[in-house]
């Protein structure tokens, strides 16, 4: 594998430092179908989803953080844990909500996580 | 050193493997939850592939001498020399030590079954009283 050593990266236009990229990049994402038997459609540096009830769920990564992401980002969903239970460098919890306030399983759920690895 | 990081070959992997959809969950209750239902662990199939395909992923032991690094310390799983091809069912055992709390698959020395490894077959697909499942003890263990 060949590696750039740029400390910028432009288009012509606008110019970017690298660090805001890498550090910009989520480190961990995954997309799952909450609905009957839970199944992950795609996803990248994460080793298991687990089904913690109705709309709640938690995340598990390969490759870990340095610290618990205190950030986390989402698409479609709200992101916390339902029990209360906190990120930690390892894992992060995903549980969503409907209109109502009431827990429910999505369709298309989302989860990612930025920080920097371990 | 030339096995890199592990989020590096986790990234080439991926460009490189087809996913694996596991046959198995693992069901489980936290005996340190005994009002929460079952969860039910899946194996994610990005992982899986790596695990099948062998030397991308650290040893198991790796990941658990590194839940005791503070935060902000290195941590010793990232850069660790990959481990060989695994089979399907020794890619559980090793998910099973490195996502579910210890509490669970160590340390539990009550009479019920807090954890069982099954045929995705047998995972409800009516979630109607997802927040009621129990792991039932009749049912018998996977192998």
């Amino acid at each position: 594998m060949s590696t750039l050593n740029v400390s910028n990266i432009s288009d012509g236009t606008t110019t970017v430092g690298t660090g805001y990229v890498v550090n910009g990049s989520a480190k961990t994402w995954v997309y799952w179908d909450g609905t009957g038997t839970l199944a992950i459609r795609d996803s990248f540096n994460t080793s298991s989803v687990t089904d913690l009830g109705t709309g709640n769920y938690r995340v598990d990564v390969a490759s870990e953080f340095q610290a618990a992401p205190g950030h986390l980002g989402f698409g479609s969903i709200v992101g916390f844990c339902a029990s209360g239970a906190t990120n930690t460098t390892s894992n992060y919890y995903v549980a969503q909500w409907n209109s109502s306030g009431t827990l429910t399983d999505g369709s298309r759920m989302n989860g990612a996580a930025f920080g920097d690895l371990a | 050193m030339t096995h890199g990081h592990l989020w590096d070959r986790l990234a080439k992997a991926k460009s490189r493997l087809a996913p694996v959809q596991s046959k198995y969950r693992v069901l489980f209750e936290n005996p340190a939850e005994p009002d929460a239902p079952a969860s039910v662990l899946v194996p994610d199939p990005n992982w899986m592939a790596a695990a099948l395909a062998g030397d991308i992923l650290p040893p198991i032991d790796t990941y658990l001498r590194d839940r005791d690094v503070p935060d902000g310390q290195p941590k010793e799983h990232p850069y660790a020399e990959p481990i060989g091809a695994m089979t399907e069912e020794e890619a559980i055992e090793y998910l099973i030590q490195k996502d579910i709390p210890p509490q669970v698959w160590r340390d539990y020395q009550g009479n019920r079954s807090v954890l069982k490894i099954v045929p995705v077959e047998l995972i409800p697909t009516d979630r109607s009283f997802r927040n009621a499942w129990k792991i039932n003890q009749e049912m018998e263990m996977a192998a």
